[in-house]
């Protein structure tokens, strides 16, 4: 006799998919504040614009 | 399937196509049919929301009922999961003219979360529940969402700047039908831009589509 044994796995399986779908978990993603994200371009604009370290001067002559 | 599904959906409402018949799209007896059903909940019913009510008895009534039966919420099921199924009995009842005999009753789903949600949390299953935006559906969730009408605007800013676009669009849906939406939200404009936006997404197209057709919200 024939016996078909994946049908109740697939039902099983197919339940909790329509689970999963009816209440997914919501995707990553990046959500990123304006607030935060000036802050960081301000940050990055007095780096740019400060003026470089001082050094040693190792001219010997 | 369920793409497919929500396309033929989304296309009876804009007036395109054949007219709509369920269970010419998802037939009876496959499985993948009635669980496509099952995600869709109220939605696989919503062109019948427009006046053209199926008959009592019908294929379109089995294929329901079958769906109902095959996936019901489990004695683990979450809120969000019982909302929908409620409100695919709703939708049943509403817009089947089959009446309320056989079917199964609607299961008490929790509401305490509606309240006390942090917004991305209460967004998030919000636009889970898009689908019982319909007209006349589910009156006590739009009730107490309406109460919470600016969390729900900043989800859909949030949605929109994580390009979650299902969230965005099921959220914009249901803000077309609360009353008091801030003008500031520029909703119309929004829900255009997430349709743009979503790349054809066939489920996005049905919420914003829904949205336009049943409360006059979106380009």
């Amino acid at each position: 006799m024939i016996t078909d044994r994946t049908a109740p796995a697939e039902s099983v399986t197919l339940t909790a998919e329509v689970e999963n779908l009816v209440d997914s978990a919501e995707p990553d993603a990046v959500f990123r504040d304006t607030r935060e994200c000036g802050g960081g371009l301000l940050l990055l604009g007095l780096l740019l614009i400060s003026p470089p370290t001082p050094r040693p001067k190792t001219d010997a002559r | 399937m369920i793409a497919d599904a929500a396309t033929g959906v989304a296309l009876a409402l804009r007036g395109e196509g054949d007219p709509y018949a369920l269970s010419r799209t998802l037939r009876q007896g496959d499985a993948l049919a009635l669980a496509a059903i099952r995600v869709l909940g109220a939605d696989a019913l919503a062109p019948y929301a427009l006046g053209h009510r199926a008959g009592p008895g019908g294929e379109d009534e089995s294929v329901v009922r079958e769906a109902l039966a095959a996936y019901p919420p489990g004695v683990a099921a979450s809120d969000v999961s019982v909302w929908s199924y409620r409100g695919l009995i709703e939708a049943s009842h509403a817009f089947l003219n089959g009446g309320a005999d056989g079917w199964p009753r609607p299961p008490e789903a929790g509401a305490g979360w509606i309240g006390t949600d942090p917004w991305p949390r209460l967004s998030h299953r919000a636009s889970q529940l898009a689908a019982l935006a319909l007209p006349g559906l589910a009156p006590g969730l739009a009730e107490a969402l309406a109460a919470r009408t600016d969390d729900l605007s900043r989800g859909f800013v949030r949605a929109v700047r994580r390009q979650d676009w299902l969230q965005a669009a099921g959220l914009g849906r249901w803000l077309a039908r609360l009353p008091e939406v801030p003008p500031t939200l520029g909703l119309d404009g929004g829900l255009a831009f997430v349709r743009q936006m979503s790349g054809g997404d066939a489920r996005v197209a049905l919420h914003v589509v829904a949205a336009r057709r049943f409360h006059g919200r979106g380009w």
